[in-house]
């Protein structure tokens, strides 16, 4: 699916990476927590080179790499709080204390609270999302993958997850690279954007330098962007 | 050939992830309270089906063994015949049926929702290993309840064959059940209780694997349901003739040194 693939990532960008559906976008935030394994290739992460570590290798490098997914992948038989506490309870050792203070300032941190005792279904699809980040967010990760974080999303929850992410970048200093079809939210909130054609990256550059792309699938993105 | 060859891959996925599933039961730690939720999930959400369709199946077995016994004069050994068949072979049978169209279809239903939801992908992103929370559990579930669930279908076999002995043949309670013992022998019951485990290992692994490899959304999920009903009934249909006869030669072995 991807091919011929490049890219450099610097510590603190918010980098974009825009395409069509099925271009491979997801399946490259896959490879590089480890959820898929490239045939060939190298994926390197702080210095270390990880695409062929085993199971037990990858658990460092998620501990750094937070990834919220597509859907908001909640476990439905748990609650709200223990969804967000999941991760804490498997990659540290905490009392539940500091675990119910974690849970409680990520939860603050995308404006949910009151809502712990709740289940997944329970609360609207938005929420679910925002949960889903919060349960990234609260193991404190480097570097935030997020895939297409805002789908599904009405406009005033997409404007408010795009400012998440752009606050948390800020606060935490996170590295966030956002899989997503959204070019009006990546020209206002990206340091860099990627755009994905085939497995391949076709354009990339600073919002500015995209505006001013030649390239017809660039130029396709932003007619949406102005028409809207 | 593409048929045969994907039966003979799907054949080796289903070996492969077993393997997995018993190398995560030895070398990893057990989540001991998730497998006694399961075992009780299921047993509580199978018991009532499971009584109904053993007290169903004793009366049917009562009924046809009625019709034999008759012409030899023989309803005397009504009861011990009739039990013997339910809890050697029809009851187990029977039972892992119930099992795989309630349990089988739901679990892989369950995981193969959490797999299009991206939920096994978020366990092992968030530092755990979805064998050991999520399959594990379940596999061992599966299998202990339904130790459960076919004695309570057996007991259930035997009140459904007294009531349809008196009704049916006109042999009292006491009558029905005095050859139970002499024809019922621990033989029938262990052979019994290998396919009651045979059968539920069978569904186990293919419930959890289906479930855990579904692809492509809902259609997958729905896929997936059907593939585990499938081919749960074919393989435990084929493990069922396998226990008999692998049963049957072991007797005549051991008679035979005696």
């Amino acid at each position: 699916m991807l091919s011929g693939l490049s890219l450099k990532i610097h510590e603190g960008e918010i980098v974009f990476i825009l395409g069509t559906s099925g271009t491979g976008k997801s399946v490259l935030l896959k490879n590089l927590v480890g959820l898929l394994t490239p045939d060939e290739g190298e994926i390197w992460i702080d210095g270390v080179e990880v695409a062929r570590f085993s199971e037990e290798e990858y658990l460092p490098i998620r501990k750094k790499c937070g990834m919220v997914f597509q859907h908001p992948a909640l476990f439905d038989s748990l609650t709200i709080y223990e969804n967000v506490a999941f991760g804490l309870r498997r990659h540290y050792q905490l009392d539940e204390d500091s675990i119910r203070e974690k849970v409680d300032k990520a939860l603050r941190l995308v404006h949910l609270h009151g809502i712990e005792s709740k289940r997944p279904a329970q609360i609207s699809y938005g929420m679910q999302k925002r949960v889903s980040l919060a349960r990234t967010v609260a193991l404190e990760p480097r570097i935030l993958l997020f895939d297409e974080p805002t789908t599904g999303l009405d406009p005033v929850t997409t404007t408010a997850v795009n400012q998440l992410i752009q606050d948390l970048s800020r606060e935490l200093k996170t590295t966030s690279i956002v899989v997503s079809h959204d070019m009006n939210c990546a020209l206002t909130i990206a340091d860099r954007i990627v755009v994905l054609d085939k497995g391949q990256i076709v354009e990339q550059g600073s919002p500015a330098e995209l505006k001013r792309s030649t390239h017809p699938l660039v130029k396709d993105f932003l007619a949406e962007v102005l028409e809207a | 050939m593409n048929a045969v060859a994907s039966v003979v891959q799907e054949i080796g996925g289903t070996l492969l992830f077993l393997q997995s599933i018993l190398r995560t039961m030895f070398y990893k730690r057990i989540k001991i309270h998730e497998v006694f939720e399961q075992i009780w999930k299921v047993t509580v959400d199978s018991f009532l089906n499971t009584s109904m369709a053993g007290f169903f199946v004793g009366a049917i077995m009562t009924v046809q063994f009625t019709m034999q016994m008759k012409e030899f004069g023989a309803l005397g050994y009504l009861g011990g015949l009739a039990t013997s068949g339910t809890f050697r072979e029809v009851g187990p049978l029977l039972i892992a049926f119930m099992l795989s169209g309630k349990v089988g279809a739901f679990t892989s239903a369950e995981l193969g929702t959490m797999r299009v939801t991206e939920q096994i992908d978020a366990v092992r992103c968030l530092g755990a290993d979805p064998l050991q929370e999520i399959i594990v559990p379940r596999f061992i579930g599966i299998i202990i309840s339904s130790f459960f669930l076919l004695g309570a279908g057996l007991i259930m076999s035997v009140f459904g064959g007294m009531l349809m002995g008196q009704v049916f043949a006109g042999v009292n309670y006491e009558e029905y059940l005095r050859h139970v013992p002499t024809i019922v022998s621990p033989i029938s019951i262990i052979n019994g209780l290998v396919k009651c485990g045979v059968f539920a290992f069978v569904l186990a692994t293919i419930c959890t694997y289906k479930g855990y490899t579904t692809t492509g959304g809902a259609k997958g999920v729905g896929r997936s349901v059907v593939a585990t009903a499938v081919a749960t009934m074919i393989c435990i249909v084929v493990m069922d003739w396998l226990t008999s006869f692998i049963g049957e030669s072991m007797l005549q072995m051991i008679q035979g040194y005696r």
